[in-house]
């Protein structure tokens, strides 16, 4: 029997609600100062990772994060003895209240963005490819692989300029809303702008009809809109990863 | 009808959508506390974890269905 670790929470105080964690386990509390960490037991083997069981993870913080600000343990994370535990929790206590006093009372959102990538780069190359007939000629197989070379450059770096005007535009709509974000640019071709913020739960309704409004005023791009969702990509303790 | 139809398969793919985001958060992001202290349930990378999550079967994908799944909109 393992203790599994869903995350912490800034409240030491008893809680009555029943939740239920993986296996439909009722979750449990070991509070410390004024903090707890949240757990159940697990009784399992890698096999038994399902879609469920992550589905299972993310319940139990959707539900700690209605009442509590929450600290999300990365899906897996087992103890073998709770004396280990109460020992993890005694020493990270500083860093754990450092990161639920940054994140008190905020979200994270996710806004995705996505335009014809492969539009704009066949536009360009069509550009160059227009340029470079006006001066073609007579040239040794060297030189045109050179140039050819340089044109994909060239359409490289306006490709990824344009990408940037358009993320700087999104993203200064959004920073307003935001304490904190995290930018992913072209993760794909087509895929302009993985965007991760960090909004206090008195400004969602705000964020989302930004969101919206900006929406309705695009047509040449698409927007995914995701969250509340604890805030994952905002924690910033990594300790002994790999 | 069709609008029925329609609406069904685009609830389908935006809990799709969803699932996809909490498999990526959950299996990638958050806090990680490792070391002497921590016994993982199997060696086994992570990456590889979540493909083999994903690749479930389509049968899986319907019996999450009657799940609660997201209380998030994603549009």
């Amino acid at each position: 029997m393992s203790i599994y670790i869903y995350g912490i929470i800034d409240s030491n105080d008893r809680i009555d609600e029943s939740i239920k964690g993986l296996n439909g386990i009722p979750v449990s509390y070991i509070p410390y100062k004024d903090i707890s960490l949240v757990i159940s037991s697990f009784n399992g083997d890698i096999q038994d990772i399902t879609k469920i069981k992550v589905l299972e993870h993310e319940d139990v913080l959707d539900r700690l994060m209605e009442k509590f600000t929450v600290l999300p343990f990365r899906f897996r994370t087992l103890y073998n003895r709770e004396e280990d535990v109460v020992s993890m929790l005694k020493d990270f206590y500083n860093d754990f209240s450092e990161d639920l006093g940054r994140l008190r009372n905020k979200a994270e959102f996710d806004i995705k963005v996505i335009w014809s990538g492969d539009k704009i780069i066949e536009e360009i190359t069509s550009d160059y490819d227009r340029d470079r007939d006006i001066s073609a000629g007579d040239e040794s197989r060297g030189k045109l692989f050179m140039e050819q070379a340089y044109n994909k450059y060239k359409i490289d770096r306006e490709f990824e300029e344009r990408a940037n005007i358009c993320i700087t535009v999104i993203d200064n709509f959004f920073s307003r809303f935001a304490s904190e974000k995290k930018l992913e640019k072209l993760k794909s071709k087509n895929l302009l702008l993985d965007a991760f913020y960090l909004v206090d739960k008195e400004r969602q309704g705000d964020f989302k009809e930004a969101f919206d409004s900006l929406k309705a005023s695009s047509s040449d791009l698409q927007y995914l809109f995701s969250g509340p969702w604890p805030p994952y990509n905002f924690v910033r303790i990594e300790y002994g990863k790999d | 009808m069709l609008n029925d139809t329609v609406n069904s398969l685009d609830l389908h793919r935006a809990k799709d959508i969803t699932l996809l985001e909490v498999l990526d958060k959950a299996l990638n992001k958050g806090v990680i506390i490792s070391g002497d202290l921590i016994i993982s349930v199997a060696d086994v990378d992570l990456l590889y974890v979540g493909i083999k999550v994903l690749l479930s079967s389509i049968e899986t994908m319907e019996s999450l269905q009657g799940r609660h799944i997201p209380k998030r909109q994603f549009k």
